[in-house]
C-alpha cells in the first residue's frame, strides 16, 4: 500500500500503453479498456480514502514517496498526500471515469482520444500529489499537451482558436511560475530542500529583498505576484479568465467538464499548496486584493453568465463565478474560510460538472446549445414534459450549482461565508448578490428551455439512456449526500487546513 | 621545447582535426579517381561518412583530458572546445546525411557538398579551439568562405545565388571590421595572445580601457555576423531561404555553435574581473541577448515558408544561448553547451521534416503540412515533438535546455533577463503551434501517401524524436557530460 500513489498516478500512463497495442479499428475494445483503467484508477483512490488518517495535519508519512531524479539540482520524485489533496484526488479519479463514459460517442480519431484523455489524467494526479516544485511544474506544463489536442482536435467550430488561446495563456502563466521557482531554489541555499514544497513553506522569504531595476524588493511580494499570476490564470481570476469561455464552448463535452470540473482547481490548490503557505507575508498582505478580485468574479462572472444566449458559455461563466466564492474563502484565511474554500472546490467540481454532462446529453440529441437563437427565437421550450429524466437530472444539478439548502453548493458557500464575514464584510454582503444573481440566471434559463411550448424539434428528442442515466447517478448521489452530511470531506481536510490556517495566522 | 617536437607533440591533440582535414583532401582525389565510374561512388559516400565517424572517435578520447596548449599557445583543447566539437560533428553528420537524400544538392552536384562541409567542420573546430586573436580570425574566415558556396549549391535557382552573394557581402564586410578591431586591440595591448591579453587588460587605467571599449565592439561584430545576433542578423533569413534545407539545416547549427564558443571564451577569459571593460560587455551582451530573442520571435510569428520560420526562430534560440555567456560561470558554459545538444537535435530533425516536404512539392509554405499526421504519423509525431521541445515545454529536452540557461542566470541575479526569456518562450510557442496546429487540426489537401522516407531516414527521425523525450525525462548523464571540469579563464 506505500506505493498506492504512484500506482494511482502511473496506472493512466500504462493505460495508454495498453491502447497504443489495440488496433484502432476496434473503437469498443478501446473504450472498455480505458474504462476499465479509470475504473481500477478510481478504485484505488477509493482505496487511498479509506486508508487515510483524517487525524495527522500534513502529509502522510505512510503514503509518501520519494527518490531522487536528479541530484545535481535536489530535484526529487516526490509525492504525497494530506486532506487537501486528497479530495482533489477523489474528484478527479471519480470524474475521469465518468467522463469516459460520456465519452462513448466520440468516433472520431477514437484510440488518440482516449490515449490523450489518459495521459491528462495522469498528469492530473502528478500535479496534486506532486511535493516536489520542479516535478509540479513539469505535470503542470505536460497537462497541457494533451488539452490543447483534446480541444483543439475534437471541440467545436472554433476549435483552433480555443486551443490556441487556452495553451497561450497557461503557458505564459506557469512560465512565471518557473522564474519564481528556479528563484526560490536559489534563494533557499540549493540544498536538498530546494525544490521541496513543504520545507520551502512557513515564511521563509518574506525579509529577503531582490535588485530589480537598481532598486531593493521584497523578495517573497515579487514572487508571490509572479506565482499569484500563473494560478490565477488557471483559476481563472477576473482580468486573467478571458480563455475559460472559449475554451469551455469549443471543448467536447467530456473535456468541458475536467476542464471546469478538474483543472480550475489546479489553480486554488496552486494557492494553497505553494503561494500561500510559501509567502504567508505577501499572501497577509495582498490579501484585501486577492478578496476584492474574488468578489469581482462572483459578481462579474454572475452577470455574464445571465448575458448568455449559448448554455455552456453561461455555465462557463458560472464557473468564473463560483471559483470567485473558493477566491473569498482563501483570501479570508480563516478555519471556515478555507475549509469552505477546499470544500466549493470539490463541491463546484461535482455540480457544474454535473451541467456540463447535461449540456452535452442534450447537444448529442440537438446539435446545437442555443437558449435563444441569435435571430430572438427559442432555441428549445417545453423539455419538461417531453424529458422527464432529464429534467429531474438537470433540476438537481443547476440546484446544486446554485447552492440551494440542502444540496451540496450550500454548505460549502455557507462556510465560505461565515468565515469572511469578520474580515470582509462589506464584500461579504455584495457577494451574497453575487448568489442572488446566480439563482436568477439558472431559473431564467431554466424557465427559458423547459416550461413554456414544445417546440417541435425537441420532440424528436429521446430521453436519457441508461449508460448517461449511469454516469450520472454517481454525480447526484454526491451532490445529495455531501448537502446533507458533508463530514466526510470536511473530516478528511480539516487537520490540513487547520495546520495551513494557524501557520497564515502567526503573519497576520 | 624545439620546434620539431613542439610540433610532434601539438600533433597528436590535434588527430580529429587532422583526421578531418585528411578526409576533405581523401574525398578531392577520390572524386577525381572515380569520376567516370559511377559505381563506385558509394565508396565516396563510405569514405566521407567514414572521415566523420573516426574524427568524432577521436573527440571521445580526447574528451577527459586536462587542457593542452598546443603550437605555442596558439589552440587550446580543453573539455569545453572538444563538447563544442563533439556536437558540431555529429550535426554535420547528420547534415551531410540529408544532404545525400535531398534532390536539391544531388542533382546538381555530387562530392562538393561533402567537401565544403568538412572544410567548414575544420573551421568551426578551429574556432572553439582558438587561442590567440590570428587563430580565431583563421576559424571565422575558414568557416565563411566555405559557407558561401554552399550557400549558393542550388546553382540554378536565383534565389540560391542571391543567398551566396549576399552571405559573401555581409561576411566580408563583418570579417573586415572585426579586422579593424583586431588590429587596434593588437595596437593598444601589443599582443594577440589570449592569456596575454587578458593579463595587459588588468594593467590598464581608466583612459586607455576607454579607448580599448570601441575596439572591442568592433570584434564584436564579426562574431555577432557568424552566429547572427540582432543587429547583424539581417542577412540570416534570406540566406537560409535560398540555401537548400540540408545546408539550412547546417548553417543553423555549425557556424553558429563555433562563434558562440568563440564569444563564450573570449567573454569567459577577457572580461572575468571586474572593470569597465566587463560591465560594458556584459551589458552590450544582455541587451543584444534580449533583442535577439525579441526580434527572432517576433518575425518568425508572420512566416510564410517554414524555412524562414525556422531561420527567425534559430536566431531567437541564439538569443537564450547567449544567455548562458553573461553567467561568466561554469554552470554557465555547461547550460550552454547542454543546450547546443538540445539545440542540435531540435533543430536537425525540424528540418529533416521540412526537407521531405519540400522535396516533394518543391516549397515549404506552411500549408504543405496540413494534415500531416493523417497521411505520415511519424513524421508528424516527431514534428510535434520538435516543435514543442523548441517552444520550452517540459518533459522535452528543449524545456531542460532553457530551464539551465534561466537557472544560471538567475542564479546571478539576472531577473529581468529571466523574465524576458520566458516571456520569450510563450511568444515562440504561438508560432512553434501554427505548425503543430496545421499538421493535427487541419485536413489533409489529399490523401495521397507519397513520402517515401525510406528506413534510414524514419529510423533517424524516431531516434531523434525518442532522444528529446528521453533526454527531457533523464538528463542527469548529458547534464554531467556536459559539466565544464576545467574553466575556460586560464590561469595567470
Amino acid at each position: 500500500m506505500q506505493h498506492l500513489l504512484d500506482w494511482i498516478l502511473w496506472t493512466p500512463a500504462l493505460g495508454i500503453l495498453g491502447i497504443l497495442l489495440i488496433p484502432g479499428k476496434s473503437h469498443n475494445v478501446i473504450r472498455f479498456w480505458s474504462l476499465f483503467v479509470t475504473a481500477v484508477t478510481f478504485l484505488m483512490t477509493i482505496l487511498l480514502y479509506c486508508q487515510f488518517d483524517p487525524s495527522i495535519p500534513g502529509m502522510q508519512e505512510y503514503f509518501s514517496v520519494k527518490f531522487p531524479w536528479i541530484e545535481q539540482f535536489h530535484i526529487y520524485y516526490s509525492l504525497g498526500v494530506d486532506g487537501i489533496s486528497l479530495p482533489m484526488i477523489l474528484l478527479t479519479g471519480l470524474l475521469f471515469f465518468l467522463c469516459i463514459l460520456s465519452s462513448w460517442t466520440i468516433t472520431k480519431s477514437v484510440k488518440s482520444y482516449f490515449a490523450l484523455f489518459l495521459m491528462l489524467e495522469a498528469s492530473v494526479f502528478g500535479v496534486f500529489m506532486a511535493l516536489d516544485f520542479f516535478l509540479f511544474y513539469v505535470f503542470w506544463e505536460v497537462m497541457l499537451i494533451p488539452m490543447f489536442f483534446l480541444i483543439g482536435i475534437w471541440g467545436g467550430e472554433n476549435r483552433e482558436y480555443a486551443a490556441v488561446k487556452f495553451f497561450l495563456y497557461t503557458f505564459a502563466g506557469s512560465v512565471l511560475m518557473l522564474v519564481g521557482l528556479i528563484a526560490l531554489y536559489f534563494v533557499s541555499g540549493e540544498n536538498a530542500d530546494s525544490f521541496n514544497i513543504l520545507a520551502l513553506q512557513g515564511g521563509k522569504f518574506g525579509a529577503m529583498t531582490i535588485k530589480l531595476f537598481g532598486a531593493d524588493w521584497n523578495f517573497g511580494k515579487i514572487v508571490f505576484i509572479g506565482m499569484f499570476i500563473g494560478f490565477a490564470i488557471k483559476v481563472p481570476i477576473f482580468p486573467f479568465h478571458t480563455w475559460l469561455p472559449h475554451a469551455h464552448v469549443q471543448a467536447p463535452t467530456a473535456v468541458s467538464v475536467i476542464l471546469a470540473g478538474v483543472l480550475l482547481k489546479m489553480g486554488t490548490y496552486g494557492f494553497l499548496r505553494i503561494a500561500f503557505p510559501i509567502f504567508p507575508e505577501a499572501a497577509v498582505y495582498f490579501s484585501q486584493g486577492i478578496a476584492w478580485l474574488g468578489l469581482i468574479n462572483v459578481i462579474y462572472g454572475a452577470l455574464c453568465a445571465m448575458a448568455q444566449n449559448d448554455m455552456k458559455k453561461l455555465i462557463a461563466y458560472s464557473s468564473v463565478s463560483h471559483m470567485g466564492f473558493v477566491m473569498l474563502g482563501l483570501a479570508a484565511m480563516t478555519t471556515q474560510g478555507v475549509n469552505g474554500a477546499v470544500l466549493q472546490m470539490f463541491n463546484h467540481g461535482t455540480s457544474t460538472s454535473m451541467m456540463f454532462l447535461m449540456v452535452g446529453v442534450l447537444y448529442e440529441r440537438s446539435h446545437h446549445r442555443w437558449i435563444v437563437r441569435p435571430d430572438g427565437t427559442k432555441g428549445f421550450g417545453g423539455l419538461y414534459t417531453q424529458l422527464p429524466i432529464y429534467s429531474i437530472v438537470f433540476i438537481i444539478s443547476m440546484f446544486a450549482s446554485m447552492g440551494l439548502p440542502g444540496l451540496s453548493g450550500f454548505i460549502s458557500e455557507a462556510l465560505i461565508f461565515l468565515g469572511i464575514y469578520k474580515t470582509f464584510t462589506t464584500i461579504t454582503v455584495l457577494a451574497l448578490v453575487g448568489l442572488l444573481i446566480g439563482a436568477a440566471y439558472l431559473l431564467w434559463m431554466f424557465k427559458r428551455m423547459f416550461f413554456g411550448d414544445v417546440n417541435p424539434a425537441v420532440v424528436e428528442y429521446h430521453d436519457m439512456n441508461a449508460r448517461e442515466i449511469f454516469y450520472m447517478a454517481p454525480l447526484c448521489v454526491a451532490v445529495v449526500l455531501f448537502g446533507v452530511y458533508p463530514s466526510p470531506l470536511l473530516n478528511m481536510m480539516k487537520a490540513s487546513v487547520g495546520s495551513l490556517v494557524s501557520l497564515m495566522a502567526k503573519f497576520q | 621545447m624545439e620546434l620539431g617536437s613542439n610540433y610532434l607533440y601539438s600533433i597528436t591533440y590535434y588527430v580529429p582535426e587532422c583526421i578531418a582535414i585528411i578526409a576533405m583532401a581523401g574525398i578531392l582525389f577520390l572524386e577525381i579517381a572515380y569520376k567516370k565510374d559511377e559505381s563506385k561512388r558509394i565508396l565516396l559516400k563510405i569514405f566521407t561518412v567514414l572521415g566523420f565517424i573516426f574524427t568524432l572517435a577521436a573527440l571521445f578520447c580526447l574528451v577527459d583530458l586536462p587542457t593542452k596548449k598546443i603550437f605555442y599557445n596558439a589552440i587550446v583543447i580543453d573539455r569545453f572546445s572538444t563538447l563544442v566539437k563533439i556536437v558540431a560533428v555529429i550535426a554535420t553528420l547528420i547534415c551531410y546525411y540529408f544532404g545525400l537524400l535531398s534532390r536539391d544538392i544531388y542533382t546538381y552536384l555530387k562530392s562538393e557538398f561533402g567537401i565544403l562541409i568538412m572544410g567548414v567542420l575544420v573551421g568551426t573546430m578551429l574556432l572553439a579551439s582558438a587561442n590567440n586573436m590570428l587563430t580565431l580570425y583563421l576559424g571565422i574566415e575558414m568557416l565563411s568562405i566555405l559557407c558561401y558556396p554552399l550557400a549558393a549549391l542550388k546553382r540554378s535557382d536565383e534565389k540560391s545565388a542571391e543567398a551566396g552573394l549576399k552571405y559573401a557581402l555581409y561576411g566580408g564586410l563583418s570579417a573586415g571590421v572585426m579586422l579593424f578591431g583586431i588590429s587596434f586591440i593588437f595596437g593598444i595591448l601589443g599582443t594577440i595572445q589570449f592569456d596575454e591579453i587578458a593579463v595587459r587588460i588588468a594593467s590598464l587605467d581608466v583612459t586607455q580601457k576607454m579607448i580599448l571599449l570601441p575596439s572591442f565592439l568592433f570584434f564584436f561584430v564579426g562574431l555577432g555576423y557568424k552566429i547572427s545576433c540582432v543587429p547583424f542578423h539581417m542577412w540570416a533569413p534570406d540566406v537560409y531561404e535560398g540555401s537548400p534545407i540540408p545546408v539550412t539545416a547546417f548553417f543553423s547549427i555549425v557556424p553558429k555553435i563555433g562563434g558562440m564558443a568563440a564569444i563564450v571564451r573570449v567573454t569567459a577569459i577577457f572580461f572575468t574581473t571586474e572593470n569597465l571593460l566587463q560591465y560594458t560587455w556584459v551589458g552590450a551582451l544582455s541587451i543584444i541577448a534580449a533583442l535577439t530573442m525579441t526580434v527572432g520571435n517576433v518575425s518568425a510569428l508572420g512566416q510564410r515558408s517554414v524555412k524562414r520560420m525556422l531561420a527567425y526562430s534559430s536566431i531567437a534560440q541564439i538569443g537564450n544561448i547567449l544567455l548562458g555567456a553573461l553567467v561568466l560561470e561554469t554552470v554557465g558554459y555547461q547550460a550552454i553547451i547542454f543546450y547546443f545538444f538540445g539545440y542540435m537535435v531540435m533543430t536537425l530533425l525540424a528540418f529533416g521534416i521540412t526537407a521531405v516536404l519540400s522535396d516533394q512539392y518543391g516549397n515549404d509554405y506552411f500549408d504543405r503540412f496540413n494534415g500531416l499526421v493523417y497521411r505520415n504519423p511519424l513524421m508528424a509525431i516527431a514534428l510535434i515533438v520538435t516543435m514543442l521541445s523548441l517552444a520550452g515545454m517540459p518533459p522535452f529536452i528543449g524545456f531542460i535546455a532553457k530551464f539551465n540557461i534561466i537557472a544560471a542566470i538567475i542564479q546571478k541575479g539576472f531577473y529581468v533577463l529571466a523574465v524576458i526569456a520566458v516571456l520569450n518562450s510563450v511568444v515562440s510557442l504561438y508560432y512553434y503551434m501554427r505548425l503543430v496546429r496545421l499538421v493535427v487540426f487541419k485536413m489533409p489537401d489529399s490523401t495521397e501517401k507519397l513520402f517515401n522516407l525510406g528506413i534510414g531516414r524514419q529510423v533517424l527521425f524516431a531516434i531523434m524524436g525518442l532522444l528529446i523525450l528521453i533526454t527531457g525525462i533523464f538528463w542527469e548523464e548529458l547534464y554531467t557530460f556536459a559539466h565544464i571540469t576545467n574553466q575556460i579563464k586560464l590561469a595567470h
